[in-house]
């Protein structure tokens, strides 16, 4: 185990600090977000081979799922800095 | 062409390729076109197709054909068109599940091959109307048009899954001089590979359990249709001969105790699962009329397949739905133009369109 690591635990401090909570809850929250848009962008593709107009409802269907991502940065700032 | 081999292969892109397909699916031609076309002579349905989907391939054959003849070939090249490249787009599981329904296009083939030999026709007359949408391969079809005798067929098939039925079917052939047991063994070989090895039913997921579904429709409307047949022509043909393994509606027993009885038949189907879905087609079929009844199994077999691709979007299901779909407008095209042709009236043709 790192060094500093086991000396936090041994004083009974969290092994993770408000910081990296924050990072973890972004990360899982992106890879949430990649997943939706697999489907929603191959589908969106697909849409736009077959009609160039749907360009921008494909692109703006495909982002849909970035909100998560958002709504999670929204929660990141109320932790870190209020 | 690989087979279904379980959870092994990818689960595919269902998403693309039913995206595409989805957009492929509203340029077909709606009632209101069909009401147009009805009343078209052949040069004008040419002329109503050259600006619409058909552009490309009127353009291309339209200095070689004229009338019909254009018409025909214009849709049937189409048709190859769309079904190859949803080939293309697709992946994994998605692609065996498409290459297997589009098998149906090797047996209309391998039909087609031996009905022109049968009948005297000359290869090139054959080769005009094959749909190469299948899986027999550009070489092999043209070694089949090239056939003189239907022994050469069977043995040109002999690797391909019709070569054993079509052997067996052979001698039968030999013995009647009739092509019924050849076609039968066609479509055997055909229905037997579309079911063959796919999960059970139980242990399948949701998409795969609606493909089977579909499949098990599609098989028990065939034997439906081939039940009135064979007891609407009263012969002396055996209907279990005819009946395809798969289908939930029909065992072998029923068929036998079916076959004689027309009431019977119209009875077993309407108390079975089915009976709901086609009323109209039973409602035909009581009055006697049977090309009606033909008409409205093809609907409710569309209606099936949208029915499933609306409970499951993201599925192999609306892939099903649109080659059905595009099957019938073809259809419908051909017999509106063989109709015009052959002088029929508008009454007449608008009674062979399946809407």
């Amino acid at each position: 185990m790192i060094p500093e690591t086991a000396m936090l635990l041994q004083e009974g401090a969290p092994i993770l600090n408000d910081a990296g909570a924050a990072a973890i809850a972004v990360g899982l929250s992106a890879l949430a977000a990649g997943y939706a848009e697999r489907g929603i962008g191959s589908a969106a593709i697909g849409a736009i081979a077959e009609d160039d107009d749907l360009f921008v409802n494909g692109l703006i269907l495909t982002v849909i799922p970035e909100t998560l991502v958002i709504l999670v940065l929204v929660v990141v700032f109320l932790v870190l800095f209020i | 062409m690989s087979v279904y081999t379980g959870s092994k292969r990818s689960r595919g892109n269902p998403e693309y390729v039913v995206a595409r397909v989805r957009s492929r699916r509203s340029m077909l031609y709606d009632e209101s076109d069909y009401r147009k076309l009805v009343r078209m002579g052949t040069g004008e349905i040419a002329r109503f197709m050259e600006d619409s989907e058909y552009e490309a391939e009127m353009n291309a054959l339209g200095t070689r054909f004229a009338g019909v003849d254009l018409i025909e070939y214009a849709i049937e090249r189409n048709l190859a068109k769309h079904f190859e490249d949803i080939l293309g787009w697709s992946e994994g599981r998605i692609y065996d599940f498409v290459a297997r329904y589009l098998r149906k296009f090797d047996a209309w083939n391998v039909k087609t091959v031996i009905r022109g030999i049968y009948s005297g026709a000359d290869a090139e007359s054959i080769e005009t109307d094959l749909i190469r949408a299948g899986e027999i391969d550009e070489e092999t079809l043209a070694q089949l048009t090239g056939a003189d005798s239907i022994e050469r067929v069977v043995e040109i098939l002999a690797d391909t899954i019709y070569g054993p039925p079509l052997e067996a079917a052979y001698e039968d052939y030999e013995r009647t001089d009739l092509l019924v047991p050849l076609e039968n063994a066609v479509d055997r070989a055909f229905y037997e590979a579309l079911i063959e090895d796919l999960p059970a039913k139980s242990s399948a997921n949701r998409p795969t359990e609606l493909y089977i579904e579909f499949l098990e429709t599609e098989i028990d409307f065939r034997n439906l249709r081939n039940a009135i047949r064979v007891a609407h022509d009263a012969s002396t043909i055996d209907p279990t001969e005819y009946a395809i393994a798969g289908g939930r509606l029909f065992d072998v027993d029923d068929l036998t105790r079916l076959g004689e009885d027309r009431e019977a038949l119209i009875d077993h189907v309407r108390e079975s699962s089915y009976g709901t879905r086609i009323e109209t087609a039973l409602g035909h079929l009581e009055s006697g009329d049977r090309i009606e009844f033909e008409n409205a199994l093809d609907a409710a077999l569309l209606e099936q397949a949208d029915r499933l691709s609306n409970r499951y979007p993201v599925s192999v299901c609306p892939i099903l739905a649109y080659i059905l779909a595009k099957e019938r407008e073809v259809e419908n095209i051909r017999a509106i133009a063989r109709g015009r042709e052959a002088g029929m009236s508008d009454a007449e043709i608008e009674r062979r369109v399946i809407l």
